[in-house]
């Protein structure tokens, strides 16, 4: 009811906007005519940028290696080693322990762990795993893989849950930690991966090191939001009965955030798989390498392992829930006889699993499975499949083509060209305006702030006002498709169902093994990157809306029900307001996703800033790729801060 | 009594000791350990690296494969943890800071396999058009490769970001109406033009020489213009554009060693240093592995086999 009456006291949404969305339009009118009249005229001026930036930072990887690869380095280097050297071994010791245990062992144990603490559904999932991984033929590599996935995944909740509830429970931490996060999320791996493979050289350490930048955040986000969503007047309860902070954390808080701690769990999951293939660029192994080499040599192999990514995200996520859920002590009232029998039941799921290994050893079952596997059948008809989708003669080319040639020659090609020919000072001057009579004073001169930096420091003002063109369809896309898809999944149980599979494939099939077969089908620029884009970052925004709503706490809605409200209107007027948070948390997210895969899409023919990170890596021009993300991140901020200006004041200073 | 069995137990103690160590011994110098060869992401680098690979096993040696990036693979070599790259498309800064300059990695010279980068179209469009077999003839008939993207110029398709270009300057040296269009990665790129080919239209595009779809596609390469003294290929050095107005090196593919392996004594080193091939050995290995999906190990296997004199020169027979 508070929480209700709250939300009605706050503003009416929508009653600040008229006067100020018409003077930002009449701004992006004045842009657009600065457009038309110079255009190409005024491109950044090369007397306002920062020259030698790249070349100092060449120098600055030069001198790391030089000093790094000398007989006796430095204690840091030396630090640097002994944390890689932990890593490596902690990995190498869970991959020869799994292989140890032969496929026969290995199998028993996923399945009966959780089969004991998640019950039958879930070690139904995760056998049917096993086999599909056995029948694929790619035990050995899923196997490292696991490995990999398991200590990341691991060591990125140990450090950003405890994060998390800091961040959930100080609003200054918050406030220092989130640029923080943004930038481990959007710079791209590429543009830091050689100083990396430098301080900790490669393998599974330096594979290691790489996804918990990547798959940390989401941790720590989600955690927060959490954390900050359990009601207040709950908390100040439990403080007026005399509770510690401990206890209230303890007690309250963590139980009652449980589903956001469950989606924090399952995107660290999904994050960490999804930088398989980037890991096995820098002797991660595993799965990454049979994608890697796949993508060049035989694509179907590629779909094959990229599959087998997938299962094994479904497989840990359905299973960490079940665990989760069946371990619940707000659930779960265990009698002495219960204790006793799961005990025993405890003790045969053991005795199984040494059973199994010690037959595996007797009949020779080997560490990974390769006898008979389905593969080249697999591989035959993903093949034919992929045939069809190369031949340029098929019915499904005739419209597919034409729409792409449609969308780039008159979408996505005139938008770049005006972003890109548009006098800079009209640019400048006119984002930042929108953005103040959008959000604010402050979002404006962060905006106008990032558009300096990108044109004087980072020299990359052309790239950026082309990515920043595709990047703002992207994102649009994402969002409308996103934000209904999530509210959708939170009112339907059986929406939600469907859809929780497709968001899994969607966030850990490796793009570049889905996008470039579908090149074949529109083989067109720009358009495959967009679309990457938006498939890879909806099912986030899907996620955040989706838990946010189904978060709201139900008095509220009870109350509206009982006032006779219907269900949309309950929907509109009170789930979607007090889950606002959520929902801008998920437009955040969104954008940051997006920003996160312009590598991808500059790989798949987006060029601009992606191709320059991409090129950067793999031409030793480290300067350009650490300028070129830089770019990005200011992209980043600058759109998050015109997006979300107002909801932050507003909570600043509530 | 006693001390007689005593004696002989002793004296079959020692036999059984001296004939497992005579054994560990001949063992050990057989056994040349455990390598470790990198695989580059093309087809003709997994083509070496898999033979390579089969005729170290042939010896005794165990052999693993990493598949590490081009440039990280320099600093993996340095540490130790990679033996050895078969084939390197020359990459200038590494090798100053890695071999010249660290001497963490040794250069051993070119595997026998020449590169060769330019500009390629598909064989019917120069049989066609037979003036596009030098870059003069594309001049005033740059639209016949307009695509959506290139708005009213002609596409001009690059390359993967990883490789050598210097596209784009060439095209400004060149006064062509070309737009570069960059369209990514190998295989996305591949998928841009193969498509443009079944469809018998134009396309010019950025290739190289020994690739395994050239067995499957025809393609003819426009020349450009001859290289003089002092003409540059580094696009990022920037300057005037005229100096970049010659066609592209030919690069002599080198073998790199870990500067550990180098100095490991290893049976594997002698071979693998012997080791040498040809554009056309390497193009029926990586044809068979890319195009025809054959395990990698097995077309190894085949080309040794047919090819035991080559072989037989590795292994200093």
């Amino acid at each position: 009811m508070e929480a209700a009456a709250a939300s009605l006291s706050q503003p009416a949404p929508g009653a600040w906007w008229r006067g100020r969305a018409g003077a930002a339009i009449v701004v992006a009118i004045a842009i657009l005519i600065a457009f038309f009249g110079w255009k190409n005229q005024l491109p950044w001026p090369a007397s306002l940028t920062w020259n030698s930036l790249s070349h100092d930072l060449d120098n600055f990887q030069a001198w790391l290696s030089n000093n790094r690869n000398v007989p006796h380095p430095s204690i840091v280097f030396r630090a640097f080693n002994g944390v890689a050297n932990f890593l490596d071994n902690l990995v190498g010791w869970l991959t020869s322990l799994l292989f140890k245990l032969t496929w026969a062992g290995t199998t028993m144990l996923g399945t009966l762990v959780v089969l004991r603490f998640g019950g039958r559904r879930a070690a139904l999932i995760v056998l049917a795993a096993f086999v599909s991984f056995a029948a694929m033929g790619l035990w050995d590599p899923v196997v490292r893989t696991f490995a990999l996935t398991f200590a990341s995944v691991g060591l990125s909740l140990a450090i950003g849950l405890p994060l998390g509830v800091w961040a959930g429970r100080s609003d200054r931490f918050q406030r220092i930690v989130t640029p923080v996060l943004d930038a481990m999320q959007i710079i791209p791996a590429f543009a830091y991966l050689m100083p990396i493979v430098i301080l900790f050289s490669v393998g599974p350490g330096a594979a290691v090191a790489t996804t918990l930048i990547y798959a940390i955040p989401p941790a720590i986000r989600i955690t927060a939001l959490g954390i900050r969503g359990v009601p207040t007047n709950t908390v100040e309860a439990a403080e007026a009965l005399g509770a510690t902070k401990m206890q209230t954390l303890l007690k309250v808080q963590l139980p009652l955030a449980r589903r956001l701690l469950l989606l924090s769990v399952n995107q660290t999951i999904l994050f960490a798989l999804s930088m398989v293939v980037i890991a096995g660029l820098i002797g991660g192994q595993g799965l990454g390498a049979v994608v890697t080499s796949g993508l060049y040599s035989d694509p179907a192999l590629a779909l094959v392992a990229g599959a087998a990514i997938v299962i094994m995200a479904i497989a840990l996520d359905r299973a960490t829930e079940a665990m989760a859920n069946r371990t619940d002590p707000a659930h779960r009232h265990l009698t002495e006889g219960m204790k006793r029998t799961l005990r025993l039941y405890t003790a045969a799921c053991a005795a199984a699993v040494g059973l199994a290994v010690g037959l595996g050893y007797a009949f020779g079952a080997g560490s990974s499975w390769n006898r008979w596997t389905a593969q080249n059948w697999l591989l035959g008809y993903v093949q034919d499949a992929l045939n069809y989708v190369q031949n340029p003669n098929t019915f499904v080319f005739h419209i597919t083509s034409p729409i792409g040639n449609f969308l780039v020659q008159y979408g996505l090609s005139p938008l770049q060209s005006f972003f890109v020919e548009t006098p800079w000072p009209a640019m400048t001057f006119g984002l930042a305006l929108i953005a103040y009579f959008i959000s604010g004073l402050r979002p404006a001169v962060i905006t106008f702030a990032m558009l300096a930096l990108i044109g004087g420091v980072t020299n990359e003002w052309t790239n950026a006002m082309e990515t920043l063109s595709q990047v703002l369809v992207a994102t649009l896309f994402t969002l409308l498709v996103g934000i209904p898809l999530g509210i959708w999944a939170a009112e339907s149980l059986r929406a939600r169902q469907t859809m929780r599979p497709i968001l899994d494939v969607l966030q850990t099939l490796p793009q570049l093994v889905y996008i470039i077969p579908f090149i074949y089908l529109m083989p067109v620029s720009i358009v495959p990157g967009v679309l990457a884009s938006v498939l890879y970052a909806a099912p986030v925004v899907i996620r955040l809306v989706e838990a946010g709503i189904r978060e709201v706490s139900p008095y509220p809605v009870e109350a509206a029900g009982a006032f006779g409200a219907t269900r949309l209107q309950v929907l509109l007027k009170v789930k979607i307001p007090l889950a606002r948070e959520a929902i801008m948390l998920g437009v955040n997210q969104g954008i940051i996703m997006v920003l996160a895969v312009v590598v991808i899409a500059g790989l798949v023919g987006s060029g601009a800033l992606g191709y320059d990170v991409a090129q950067g890596l793999q031409q030793s021009l480290f300067g350009q790729g650490v300028l070129a993300s830089l770019a990005i991140l200011a992209l980043g901020i600058a759109l998050d801060r015109v997006t979300q200006g107002r909801r932050r004041k507003h909570i600043e200073f509530a | 009594m006693k001390v007689r069995a005593g004696g002989l137990a002793a004296l079959a103690a020692i036999a059984v000791v001296a004939l497992t160590a005579s054994a560990a011994g001949a063992k050990a110098q057989a056994a040349c350990g455990t390598v470790t060869l990198n695989q580059q992401a093309w087809a003709g680098s997994e083509a070496n690296t898999y033979v390579a690979k089969n005729v170290l096993e042939s010896i005794g040696c165990t052999v693993k494969i990493t598949t590490i990036a081009e440039v990280p693979v320099y600093q993996a070599m340095a540490d130790g943890k990679t033996d050895a790259v078969l084939e390197d498309w020359g990459h200038v800064p590494q090798q100053q800071q890695y071999v010249a300059k660290q001497k963490t990695v040794v250069a051993e010279g070119p595997n026998g396999v020449t590169g060769v980068i330019g500009w390629y179209i598909p064989t019917y469009l120069m049989k066609q058009y037979p003036q596009f077999k030098t870059w003069k003839g594309l001049k005033g008939k740059e639209t016949l490769f307009k695509s959506p993207e290139s708005g009213s110029q002609g596409m001009f398709l690059g390359g993967d970001p990883s490789y050598q270009q210097k596209d784009k300057v060439l095209i400004q040296a060149l006064h062509l109406n070309f737009k570069f269009v960059s369209v990514g990665a190998e295989p996305a790129q591949v998928a841009r033009w193969t498509q443009l080919y079944k469809q018998h239209k134009p396309v010019l595009f950025y290739w190289y020489d020994p690739q395994y779809l050239n067995a499957q596609y025809k393609l003819s390469q426009v020349q450009l213009p001859p290289r003089f003294k002092g003409c540059q290929d580094d696009e990022t050095k920037g300057g005037n554009p005229a100096k970049y107005a010659c066609a592209y090196p030919t690069y002599v593919l080198q073998k790199f060693f870990s500067a550990k392996f180098a100095k490991s004594g290893s049976p594997a080193v002698a071979v693998l240093k012997r080791f040498k091939w040809s554009n056309a050995d390497q193009n029926s290995v990586a044809g068979a592995i890319a195009g025809k999906h054959m395990d990698p190990d097995k077309a190894a296997k085949a080309w040794i086999a047919a090819n035991k004199a080559k072989v037989n020169t590795w292994l200093g027979k």
